[in-house]
């Protein structure tokens, strides 16, 4: 089956973890050596993974490029395709179709200090460029990474943020909204609440922002507060995604459809679309 | 360079009928009063040449349901096999509207990633064209330069003169097609390529004379960018239904839905798509929220796809060729043209 | 591709559209542009409502039950075992120890099949179906008033009305092409006003809502009744030469003043008075009613109110008047014409009277019994009581329809034996003893009867799944199994029989409903059928319309301290009854996954619910938990709950409080406590 844009390549199930309160990680192996061997993707890009007799989601890639010969990708059970991935074990053969999106902005981001700002689950495409950066660590500045959630157990890819932690020229700063009953140390507030805690050099910085829609939203207000540009604000949208390949219509937003001309865009690319924004401004 | 040739009117069943013996025929039919496209019955081939097809000819290559792929599963082994459509037809009595609904359709499945399915039914077709002497009821192509008569878009396009059509190319495959039936055809003399001329300047005329304002392409996309917030979207959608109905008869409207689909046999299912609507409330629909709340907003979506994203992205394509179906198709006694008058006169 | 013209499956308004198949499968939808209600438009349900056809639910064989589980059998092993059974229960019990409930989706065919099976095979009244449980009020209310209990005009006409009162009707989401006729009306001048607790989309276009108390339907009317009299806005020459019983109903409604009609209602005396001028003003006005006045302990008075309201003002018997009742289902009114009920034949001709039921006697060639059977909600008490003992079920699921779902669930649980024809396992089924697997509407031949009297033709268009079989064949193979044989080579024959049996039926034939529908009456087979009823006399003997003068009489459960919340339950365009085809379809699915509670805010803040969360929502009968819709478009005190979700059933909390003449459940009034999780 090759070149059927709507056929997924198989893909076995080479482990699954549980990586935080209702989300797993997978990592996956394309069953076509060849397929595999081709297969090259970018930071936040994703794919649209198929459970045979359920159906399709789109799924960002957590895996990063340098990480040869697999590909993870980290989800939340919450409809009837990821619930049923969930139930999947390695060794499970599943369907994978893509890399469909834009992307993250790499090259054009170089010689930058970049701030990560995650919440939840939204570490998951953000790790995917973390690591990537870290790979090529003298293109870039500080790389200040700030990750939030509602509680403890929802916090994702803890070896990771240890690793980042120890690494130089990099910092990591933890959050949870609300105190836990045990143990929690760092800090007690919503990941906004980070900001101040770092110092940022504005004109040479980037902000990549990734979460809840709500947060994105507070965060954004925070970071255009704090001076940065419209341009230096890059995060992702999500939409309801069908074909993933800009066809079904679903993700339309303006003349853009999220799964072509994004998921990633630039704080003033969304200004532009007008929908994106102001939602729900006409009637109730 | 598009030949010109002359059929008489009485002939064109027999060449119609002829095409059989190579393609599938699709032509305009009358059942039960309705104007449908259908295959030709070739044992009594009638083709209808006044009115305009209740629904566009687009599922000739995007069906209202289509199955694209059949998963078969056993164990690990997973078979995965694609159903195209390589039958190749012929469709007759395409109305200008509908061309330039193809054409915006050929657009949007073709690029980016090629369509599979779309390609195999559109590389098989051919297109036969048929110009509108007159203006239908709630059509408004005129302003919207995508009729009444075409200028792309077909392999072969006819116009009614009377007791002959006149007959253009507008392809290789169309020159063939006149070619392989030669001994029908007669020369167009410049008397019929005069009436052609006439023909189409008398029936814009009278397009000005029935639609409520003017409205072109260039402004109105501009117009409607400044009515974005405009009550105007509130009060239109009230009486909307969410029938899906505009969508579903529209040219150019191309949305799906993928479902996979159990079948009867264990391990068995089928990747469908869907004809879909961005008027329905569950088009927007994610876990969490939901992105267009309102009827408002997804009016507003359907007027803005078609006049301003459409354009927008794809270079000037057409979002809108002016058939007026949504409005004949609306329980809710929605009309694009009042929308437009209303935007256009602010 | 075939395409197949066909009439909608769902709603009684009756459109036709094209069924596309290809290798026998239904995989497209085309509109009819000459069909005079459709007019080339469908709802969401026309469109895409039809994936269920093919779905792998579908039931392909029948079944018959081994202790709590089902196992496949043979069509003849399945007939033998109910023909056994029931003949013992006769034998042992009598006739009327047995029960059929037919059904309202089913084709005209099919109930006539049915209700003869029930009264010449089994030999018992006992024949009933959901009207039951929609319009029962209706066709008691308008024969006793008019002689006839159907939709008087028909729906074109409703565009061309001046003035529309539309009471107890959400029209956008149950009868979407009614609405169309009411938004061209309005587009064109008309004046709509719109009595209905909650705002429901008509409200945009309304130059009147009345926001009336639940149940308060007479009161209201009454309080419009007083003004036009009060006014001298009445048709004099109309009541006096057309009707009777002015007087009575003058005396009544001088009790209900505006201001005592605001009392009741809760509805300001200002726009009582306003919609009474405005009514009564009109050259044409038009009521237009559905479930919100007819699911009541006082639904038949609230129809008679309505057609008290038409005839003082003389809109009766002209074009786009009338007394309109939009009748749900596909089939609603053709099971009743069909005579799917314990008192009437087909055509509404009395069992008690013997010369009718000789002329039955004669056709059918058996004695038939000649005392009226017992209503599907009666027929739940003699279940319990232990004097029913078997129930056979055509296409219906009253687990999920009837009210008090703990009630309807020990009733069937009692029966000693249960046979359900349908084409899904639906809740009910899962009680049966034997299922049996009948077809959709696309796989087979036969008549619906919309709501505006016109029966029309529903095509085959596939064939049946697996071993599933037309619903009148199974009826006519199981009668054969009986003992009283049926045989017909196909529908319309069956259909010739019915119009040789029923005056209003006399003219129909599959040859001329080839060239469109006909309403009846249409009692020969020149008769070019009667788009309006009662043009010169009503139908009533002597020829004219019955005032009734009814009082106000509230609901049987009221909110109190502990239950202190009005639940109305209702339904939405996107899923059909208890859900078990529209369920079944992604677009419909996608609309409404889920039940919902509608509350509105005030109410929300007081019990500290938020919009989306869970909530318990409890009445003395069972308890149910669902999300909260917030919303301002419901009055306090009242909370909405749709009945098409199994999961969060509806009817767990009603009460099977009738409508003491109609046997019609209060589904539209009953006491609930909400709690937040």
């Amino acid at each position: 089956m090759t070149e059927n844009i709507y056929a997924p390549h198989l893909v076995t199930i080479k482990q699954a973890r549980d990586e935080a309160e209702g989300v797993k990680t997978f990592k996956l192996a394309f069953n076509d050596a060849a397929v595999g061997e081709a297969f090259t993707y970018r930071p936040g890009q994703f794919g649209e993974v198929t459970i045979f007799g359920v159906g399709e989601a789109p799924i960002s890639i957590t895996s990063s490029p340098v990480s040869k010969g697999y590909l993870e990708l980290a989800v939340a059970g919450v409809g009837k395709v990821t619930r049923a991935l969930h139930l999947k074990q390695q060794g499970d053969v599943i369907g994978f179709r893509g890399p469909y999106g834009n992307g993250f902005p790499f090259d054009e981001v170089k010689g930058n200090d970049i701030l990560f700002v995650a919440g939840g689950i939204g570490l998951a495409p953000l790790r995917s460029l973390v690591n990537q950066m870290f790979a090529e660590r003298d293109k870039f500045g500080k790389i200040s990474i700030l990750y939030g959630a509602r509680y403890p157990a929802l916090l994702c890819f803890r070896d990771d943020i240890d690793r980042w932690a120890g690494l130089e020229n990099s910092e990591v700063l933890l959050t949870v909204d609300t105190a836990p009953d045990n143990g929690w140390e760092g800090n007690i507030g919503v990941v906004g609440s980070l900001l101040p805690k770092t110092r940022i050099d504005l004109e040479n910085t980037v902000a990549f922002v990734c979460g809840p829609p709500i947060m994105i939203h507070f965060v954004i207000m925070d970071l255009l507060k704090m001076g940065f540009g419209e341009d230096r604000i890059i995060t992702t949208m999500e939409r309801r995604m069908e074909c993933g390949l800009g066809k079904c219509g679903h993700c339309n937003i303006g003349e853009k459809y999220v799964c072509l001309d994004g998921p990633v865009f630039s704080y003033q690319h969304l200004k532009e679309l007008g929908e994106s924004i102001e939602l729900h401004t006409l009637g109730k | 360079m598009s030949e010109m040739r002359i059929l008489d009117k009485a002939k064109l069943a027999e060449f119609i009928g002829k095409l059989g013996a190579d393609f599938e025929v699709i032509v305009p039919r009358r059942e039960n009063g309705n104007l449908v496209f259908g295959s030709l019955d070739h044992t009594q081939p009638v083709v209808e040449f006044t009115g305009k097809p209740l629904v566009p000819p687009k599922e000739y290559f995007f069906p209202q349901r289509e199955e694209l792929l059949t998963f078969t599963v056993k164990g690990k082994e997973i078979k995965v096999e694609a159903h195209l459509d390589k039958v190749k037809r012929v469709i007759w009595g395409i109305r200008p509207c509908d061309l330039a609904g193809i054409k915006t359709l050929d657009t949007i499945f073709l690029s980016n990633y090629t369509d599979n399915y779309y390609q195999a039914r559109r590389e098989n077709t051919i297109l036969m064209g048929l110009n509108c002497n007159e203006p239908c009821s709630s059509g408004f192509c005129s302003p919207l330069g995508t009729g009444p008569f075409a200028k792309d878009s077909f392999d072969l396009l006819f116009t009614d003169l009377g007791n002959r059509f006149l007959i253009e190319t507008g392809s290789e495959a169309g020159r063939e097609l006149v070619a392989s039936s030669a001994d029908l055809f007669a020369e167009a003399r410049d008397a019929d390529k005069a009436k052609l001329k006439e023909l189409e300047e008398k029936c814009k005329r009278a397009f000005e004379s029935s639609l409520p304002s003017t409205v072109d392409l260039a402004t109105v996309s501009n117009k409607l960018s400044g009515a974005w917030g405009d009550a105007l979207w509130t009060e239109e959608s009230e009486t909307c239904i969410l029938c899906g109905g505009c969508n579903f008869i529209c040219p150019t409207c191309h949305c799906f839905n993928i479902e996979d689909v159990p079948a009867e046999q264990q391990g068995v299912s089928t990747r469908v798509r869907y004809w879909d609507s961005c008027q329905l409330g569950g088009f927007t629909q994610m876990a969490a929220e939901n992105t267009r709340r309102t009827q408002a907003e997804r009016l507003r979506q359907r007027v803005f796809h078609k006049l301003v994203y459409i354009p927008d992205k794809y270079n000037g394509a057409v979002g809108c060729t002016g058939c007026g179906r949504c409005i004949e198709v609306c329980p809710g006694e929605i009309s694009i043209t009042n929308i437009l008058g209303r935007v256009m006169r602010k | 591709m075939r395409k197949i013209l066909t009439t909608c499956e769902f709603c009684g308004c009756g459109c036709n559209f094209y069924l596309g198949v290809e290798d026998d499968k239904v995989v497209a939808v085309y509109p009819c542009a000459s069909h005079p209600i459709s007019q080339g438009k469908l709802c969401i349900k026309g469109w895409m409502g039809h994936e269920y056809i093919h779905s792998t639910e579908r039931l392909k064989t029948p079944l018959i039950k081994e202790g709590d589980k089902f196992r496949e059998a043979t069509w003849d092993e399945a007939y033998q075992l109910i023909a056994d059974r029931l003949q013992q229960i006769k034998e042992r019990y009598g006739s009327d120890s047995i029960a059929v409930s037919t059904s309202a989706k089913c084709t005209n065919e099919e109930n006539y099949l049915l209700q003869k099976l029930a009264r010449a095979a089994i030999g018992t009244n006992n024949v009933d179906h959901c009207a039951r449980l929609c319009h029962a009020s209706t066709v008691i209310g308008l024969s006793q008033t008019f002689g006839s209990g159907a939709m008087t005009n028909s729906i074109p006409e409703i565009g061309s009305a001046d003035v529309i009162f539309v009471i107890g009707s959400n029209t956008t989401e149950q009868h979407p092409l009614v609405a169309d006729q009411i938004v061209k009306g309005v587009k064109g001048g008309a004046r709509l006003i719109v009595a209905d607790p909650r705002q429901i989309q008509l409200t945009k276009l309304a130059a009147l809502h009345l926001s009336h108390r639940p149940g308060t339907d007479v009161a209201l009317i009454n309080g419009m009744l007083n003004v036009i009299i009060a006014e001298d806005l009445v048709d004099r020459e109309f009541v006096s030469s057309r009707t009777e019983g002015f007087e009575e109903l003058k005396e009544v409604v001088a009790g209900y003043t505006p201001r005592k009609a605001a009392e009741i209602t809760g509805v300001p005396a200002e726009k009582i008075i306003e919609a009474a001028r405005i009514y009564a003003g009109g050259k044409k006005g038009t009521i237009i009613y559905a479930m919100g006045i007819t699911q009541h302990t006082t639904g038949v008075d609230n129809v008679m109110s309505c057609a008290n309201l038409a005839m003082l003002t003389g809109n009766m018997g002209r074009e786009s008047t009338g007394v309109n009742p939009l009748r749900g289902q596909n089939n609603v009114q053709g099971a009743c014409d069909m005579g799917t009920l314990p008192n009437v034949f087909p055509g509404y001709q009395a069992v008690t009277n013997t010369e009718l039921r000789q002329k039955f006697e004669k056709a059918w060639g058996v004695k038939l019994p000649s005392q009226p059977g017992v209503t599907v909600t009666g027929a739940i008490n003699k279940m319990i009581a232990g004097e029913i003992k078997a129930l056979y079920i055509m296409g219906e699921n009253p687990m999920i329809s009837d009210p008090d779902m703990s009630h309807t669930e020990k009733a069937l649980k009692n029966l000693g034996f249960m046979v359900v024809q349908d084409i899904f396992l639906t809740e009910t089924a899962r009680l049966a003893d034997v299922v049996l697997p009948g077809v959709s509407f696309a796989e087979k031949d036969g008549t619906f009867t919309s709501t505006e009297r016109k029966v029309q033709r529903v095509r085959k268009a596939i064939e049946p799944l697996g071993s599933s079989r037309p619903d009148w064949k199974i009826i006519t193979e199981l009668s054969s199994h009986l003992g009283y044989k049926m045989d017909y080579p196909s529908p319309r024959e069956v259909m010739d029989e019915i119009a040789k049996l029923t005056p209003s039926y006399g003219g129909i034939s599959y040859d001329r409903l080839e060239r469109g529908g006909l309403c009846w009456p249409c009692p020969s087979p020149d008769h070019p059928g009667t788009p309006y009823l009662h043009k010169e006399k009503f139908a009533r003997p002597g020829g004219k319309g019955r005032f009734s003068a009814v009082p106000y009489r509230p609901p049987a459960e009221l909110p109190d301290d502990e239950y202190p919340f009005t639940l109305t339950t209702g339904r939405t365009g996107f899923h059909w009854h208890t859900g078990t085809m529209t369920r079944k379809d992604w677009a419909l699915d996608r609309e409404y996954p889920k039940g919902y509670v509608e509350i509105n805010p005030q109410d929300a803040a007081n019990t500290g619910i938020r919009n989306g969360a869970m909530v318990k929502v409890a009445s003395r009968r069972g308890e149910i938990s669902m999300q909260a819709n917030v919303v301002d478009t419901i009055q306090e005190g009242l909370v909405f709950i749709p009945f098409h979700f199994a999961e969060a059933a509806a009817n767990k909390l009603t009460a099977a409080n009738l409508d003491p003449v109609a046997k019609i459940p209060e589904y539209k009034v009953c006491a609930v406590k909400l709690e937040r999780g």
